[in-house]
Order: C-alpha cells, then structure tokens, then sequence
C-alpha cells in the first residue's frame, strides 16, 4: 500500500456521517488484505480482525479506532430551484460560501454553495457570516428538474481535490479522520511482517462527528482489553497560540490526560524512543472529543490511549498534514501492538478469565 | 381514534409523573398484546408475539413513543401561598403567561408575573409564580417538588386537533391503536411506552436496553415550517407523517429511512422527509444502546411544539397508523 495513494482515494472519496457505505468500500478492500475476518456492525462500523499467535488463554485484545465519516450537509427544503440545507457535524459557516459539492440526489449532480455578491449586500451582512438559513446550493437545473432529481435528507458532500504541496505536505478534504484509516492500514501492513500475540481489532468507525457513536457501539460490542483512537489534533499555524498546537512534521501527538490510562501512554512513549520515532506529547486534561472519550467507559471501562496526526486547518476542505506523520504514527502503532504481551496485561490489572 | 386522542392528551404526566398515562394506555391495549410489564423506570413494555410465516425473517422490532410530557416543578413557597417554579423539560416562558396548571390531585393553579421593569421585557421564569387560590399559606396544601401540566383540553377543529401534550401522547394514541389494528405479526413486536423523554431519554435508554431490538422506530412529534414566516423547513401538516432523516441528536438509519418511505409508496400512503434542526427522540437513546440498533423515526408534523396548544393533522395521525399497520406485517427491509 502506498499512504499517499490510499490517502487520496479515501479523502475524495464521499462519507457524511450516517451515509459511509462509499469510503467504507475503499476501507474494506484494503483492510481485507492484512485481516483475517472482516465484518460491518448495525451501525455501519467496518470491523476488521487480526489475529494475534498467542496460543494461551487469556486472549487478548487491542481495538484502533479511525474514524471514516466526515462532516457534510443535508438538503433541507427546494426553492425556486435552489437547494436550501442543513450541517451535519460541525461545520464553520465562514468557509461555506463559494466551496463546490456534489448533491447525492437520484444521480450525483455536481453545485456549488452560492455566495451573494458584496454589490448586493446590505452593509450589515458585509459585516457577518452568512447564517445557516441565507445560504443556499445551486445545480444549475431548473425548479421541475431539480424536484425530479433532488428530495429532502438528500446527502451533500463538499468537493475538494487531493493537492500535494511542497515539504512532503498534502492538502484536501476529511484528513479528519481518514488519515488516521490510513494510519491504521500502515499498521496492519506493518503487522503482517511482525510477530503479535494480542488479536486487532482495527475499526474504521461511523457517525464520530455526530457524537462518537460508531466508537460507543463497536466497542460495546467488541469489548476490547485495550482501545486506541487515532484522531487529528491542530498544528502549527499563524494566530494560535503554540501551547494549543503540535509541530506538523513533528511526529504523532500522544495525547496524555483523564482520557488516557497512563501504562498506556507510557508504553507509546517507551516504543517511539526505543524505535527512534519523532513524537510530541499533547497534554488533553479534558474530553478529548474522540472516539477515545467514548471508548474509555464503554460496559464496564477500559485502558484508552489516543495518538493523533498534526493537522492545520481542521473542519475545512483545506486540512493539511504531513504524510511522513502519518507513516510514523502507523509504524508507531503497529510497534507498541507488537510490544503488548502478558505482562503488560498484568500491569494493568486486565482481568484473567 | 379522536376519544382515544383526547383521552390521553388530557391525563396528567410531567416527567417522572407518567402514571395516569400509563393506567390509561394499559386499559386500550390490554388483550391486544401478548404480555405486559413495567420496568424500574416506568416505562410500560407491551410485546405482541409474532406468528411464524413462511419466506420472512422474524425480527425484534421496538416501537417507542413517550408518556411524559413538558411541566414545572414547585421550588418554593412564599409566606402569601404563591408557588415559585422550575422548569420540567423545556417549557418556554412565553407560553406560561396566562396559562393554567393541574397538579397530579387534580388542583388548578394560574400562572402570574412579576411587574416586569419595562412592558416588553421578555419574561423569566424566575420571576413567575402559581397562584392556586389559596388565601394564605395556611391553608396551602402543597409542597416543595410537587409537579403541574398544563390544563387544556382538546379542541377537536374538524381535519386538524389541538390540545397540549401531542407530543408526545399522539405518539402513545398511534402506538395503542396500532396494536388493537395489528391482527398478526411474524416479528415480535415491543410497543414501548417511555418515561422521561423530556428530561433526556431517559425511559428509552433503559428501556432499549431491557428490550434489545434489531429495529426500533420512534413515534414522535416534528415541527413543521408552514406558518407564517416560519424557519424554512419542508415539513407540512396534512402532507402524510413525516420520516426522519436527521435531527439535532442523531441520524435516522437509511435502511429503515428507506423501509418506511417504501413502504408507504407501496400502500400508497403519503409521506414527507424530515430534516430537524432542533430537538431530538427517544431513537436517538435507542440507536447507541449496546453494540447498536438500526433505528428510525416516524413523526407528526406539529405546530406550536410545546406549547398548550399544539396542532396536528388527524389525516396524518390515522396514515401513521395504516403505515406502521403495513410496515409490521411484513418483511423488515434494511
């Protein structure tokens, strides 16, 4: 697998949260080559299982989570042949205006988020964001043809090209979280060569930006000894502050805080320097707004880690990473699953049945 | 189905308080379903048992619609025997003014305000009282925690209905009328009756899991934008019951989005989608429940969500019916 290729498929690619059949397809191809069974869950999770060698009861086992769904928007209501819609997930209204999309009506019908003239506009609305209800897409089709080919709850993604900048630096659309998919298929492709005894559960989860549901569900159902998200956390950029971000280029960010078991963090820590792999810790004192927040209390609760790829721009169809952060984080995981043994199980204080 | 309608929007049932609901709901659907109970919570969990049929799959299906409606809640009493009050759900202010209440003991009280600063001043509830007639304080017989609904009884327009608590009794009314309609089912079929909607569904959280569906839909109540200079939404009354694609706390499953709106093209029923910005049902408790259930939601449009007088269209009450009535005989198609 090349990251930059499978980067690219997954970030142009469409998959609004609740609608992830399209990108799950591409998941599932290549996570089916490195796994030895392969399932999708009622909520949509594609639940990818690796098994581990140990021969021994008891069993062990790791889930990564990644999150394939992205934000998007919703149509809400036609008028006058336009498409009036709605956010789902958590949308900056400031970049809406001018992006194109592609309107999932009864054939893909490709728009663009209109954007009123200043000419036009009154000196107040200069001044503000566009609220929700004054923007609107057009298609470029008729009131009748419109009605024929688009209805309400129809699905809208934003359309955006996989650019490479210079630096080894790419840009596009849904980086959050579908380079941390590609991270999770580094892993297994890493893992294929390596010898592991807990089984993996690599999960390319549903519905994150809608409030972590795809991550409370699978690992209800999977129940896990240990889960690992893997999410994008701000980078570096003009305006904020340095305290609140991560280098990009600099590494995976392990995040440390109430979301994390401390072992766990600890054992990443231990494997980045002992494979001298570039990392940043990313002190998280509160929810981390990941699946690991959801992960974490699941039944009767888990060990959770969350590693994250440093990412600019977030929620925009601009975000942009490094690609060498995402192989490193890749490698990272798939050593530190190497690592996991029976010790470490004690350590934690994993129950033994 | 109009008596039935009446009966319970009028019962009192401010969350937490659901028994009068729940009484009255047992009575209709007693004999129409194959056991009954009440769980810890009170929710009230009806199973009719599905009959074997040939070339379909029996599957466990959840239907829920909540008994509890939005109240307020006495917080303090002043020397004078006027009542201050807190909100039970989310109770608009505006609506309070003028409006009166009934405690569980079937007491009436009027809502009163405090002289507000200046006339247009938006009103607290803070500032608001319950004055239930009682001369002093001593001779007030009611305490700290005591819970009121709104008093208003159903007005029956002709096509249209208004009363308070719609929402979520017409759900309740749909529910109970179709399980006396429901002659045979191959799935087995859970009319759930919840408590606690209003205050986070919380009857659904629990009673989901107790129940353990593959499929659930809830019955709930919409708003619709087709009043004057209302938000825009695509929602109308009389326009067939509403399916659900989003609302503010989750994305209705496009497998049992798409069964509904099939199924209703088959009977040729009419229908609408729904894209809610506000507000959220009991499904949304329902789809995270253990390793999760594909969920959905049939809604009634409604004006005038709450408040006492909340609006619905008895066609788009009785085509909610035909197509649950439709979608339960059937294949479950997801």
């Amino acid at each position: 697998m090349q990251i930059k290729e499978f980067l690219k498929k997954l970030s142009e690619a469409s998959g609004v949260s609740g609608y992830e059949a399209g990108v799950r397809e591409l998941v599932r191809e290549e996570f089916s080559q490195y796994a030895d069974q392969i399932r999708i869950d009622t909520m949509g999770n594609l639940i990818a299982l690796k098994r581990g060698e140990a021969t021994q009861a008891p069993r062990r086992s790791i889930m990564l989570a990644g999150h394939m769904d992205e934000i998007g928007l919703l149509v809400t209501k036609l008028e006058k042949g336009f498409v009036r819609f709605s956010t789902v997930g958590g949308f900056d209204l400031r970049v809406l205006p001018g992006q194109e999309v592609l309107v999932h009506g009864r054939r893909d019908l490709p728009g663009i988020i209109a954007t009123r003239p200043p000419h036009v506009l009154s000196p107040e609305e200069r001044e503000q964001t566009m609220p929700l209800d004054k923007l609107f897409i057009d298609v470029g089709l008729p009131e009748e043809e419109l009605a024929q080919l688009v209805r309400v709850g129809d699905v809208i993604t934003l359309q955006r090209q996989f650019t490479e900048l210079a630096g080894n630096l790419v840009s596009g659309k849904a980086f959050d979280d579908r380079a941390a998919v590609a991270c999770i298929a580094y892993c297994l492709q890493h893992l294929a060569a390596m010898k592991h005894s807990w089984d993996v559960y690599a999960v390319a989860t549903v519905q994150e930006e809608v409030g972590l549901k795809g991550a409370l569900t699978s690992t209800f159902g999977l129940m896990p000894d240990i889960g690992v998200a893997i999410d994008v956390c701000h980078g570096n950029m003009l305006g904020v502050p340095e305290v609140d971000t991560v280098n990009v280029g600099g590494g995976p960010a392990i995040a440390f805080g109430p979301n994390i078991h401390s072992l766990l963090y600890s054992r990443l820590v231990e494997t980045a320097k002992a494979f001298e792999i570039s990392y940043q810790p990313d002190p998280t004192p509160g929810p981390s707004g990941t699946d690991a927040w959801a992960m974490q209390v699941t039944r009767e609760g888990l060990p959770t880690a969350l590693v994250s790829i440093p990412l600019r721009y977030m929620h925009t169809t601009v975000e942009t990473l490094s690609l060498k952060d995402v192989e490193r984080t890749g490698r990272l995981l798939a050593l530190f699953i190497a690592s996991l043994d029976e010790a470490f199980a004690q350590a934690l204080g994993l129950k033994s049945e | 189905m109009k008596e039935l309608i009446k009966e319970l929007t009028e019962a009192y049932g401010p969350s937490g308080n659901e028994d009068a609901v729940r009484e009255t709901i047992k009575r209709h659907i007693a004999g129409h379903v194959s056991e009954m109970r009440v769980d810890a919570l009170g929710n009230l969990i009806a199973l009719k048992k599905g009959q074997p049929q040939s070339g379909i799959e029996p599957r466990k299906i959840m239907l829920a619609a909540h008994m509890d409606e939005i109240g307020v809640i006495v917080s303090q009493i002043d020397e004078k025997g006027f009542l201050r009050f807190a909100p039970v759900g989310g109770v608009n202010p505006l609506t309070l003014l003028g409006s009166r209440v009934i405690f569980a003991d079937g007491m009436i009280g009027v809502i009163g305000r405090e002289r507000p600063e200046k006339p247009d001043e938006f009103p607290k509830i803070e500032k608001m009282f319950i004055d239930v007639g009682a001369p002093d304080k001593e001779h007030l017989t009611r305490k700290v925690g005591d819970m009121a609904a709104f008093l208003r009884p159903l007005a029956d327009l002709g096509q249209r209905l208004t009363a308070k608590a719609f929402d979520d009794r017409i759900g309740c009314a749909i529910l109970v009328q179709t399980a006396q309609e429901l002659e045979t089912t191959p799935h087995d079929v859970y009319f759930v009756f919840t408590v606690q909607e209003e205050v986070g569904l919380r009857g659904a959280l629990t009673s989901a899991f107790g129940v353990e569906p593959d499929v659930a839909i809830a019955v709930d109540i919409t708003t619709t934008g087709d009043t004057p200079e209302a938000y825009p939404m695509a929602v109308s009354l009389g326009a067939g019951p509403a399916i659900k694609v989003k609302d503010r706390g989750m994305l209705a499953h496009p497998g049992v989005k798409n069964w509904l709106a099939e199924t209703a093209e088959r009977l040729g029923l009419p229908y609408q989608f729904e894209v809610l910005e506000a507000g959220t049902t009991d499904a949304m408790a329902i789809q995270t429940s253990r390793a999760g259930v594909a969920a959905g939601v049939l809604s009634i449009p409604t004006r005038y969500a709450h408040t006492p007088s909340e609006m619905v269209d008895y066609n788009d009450v009785q085509n909610a019916v035909k197509l649950l009535v439709g979608l339960l005989s059937g294949p479950v198609k997801i």
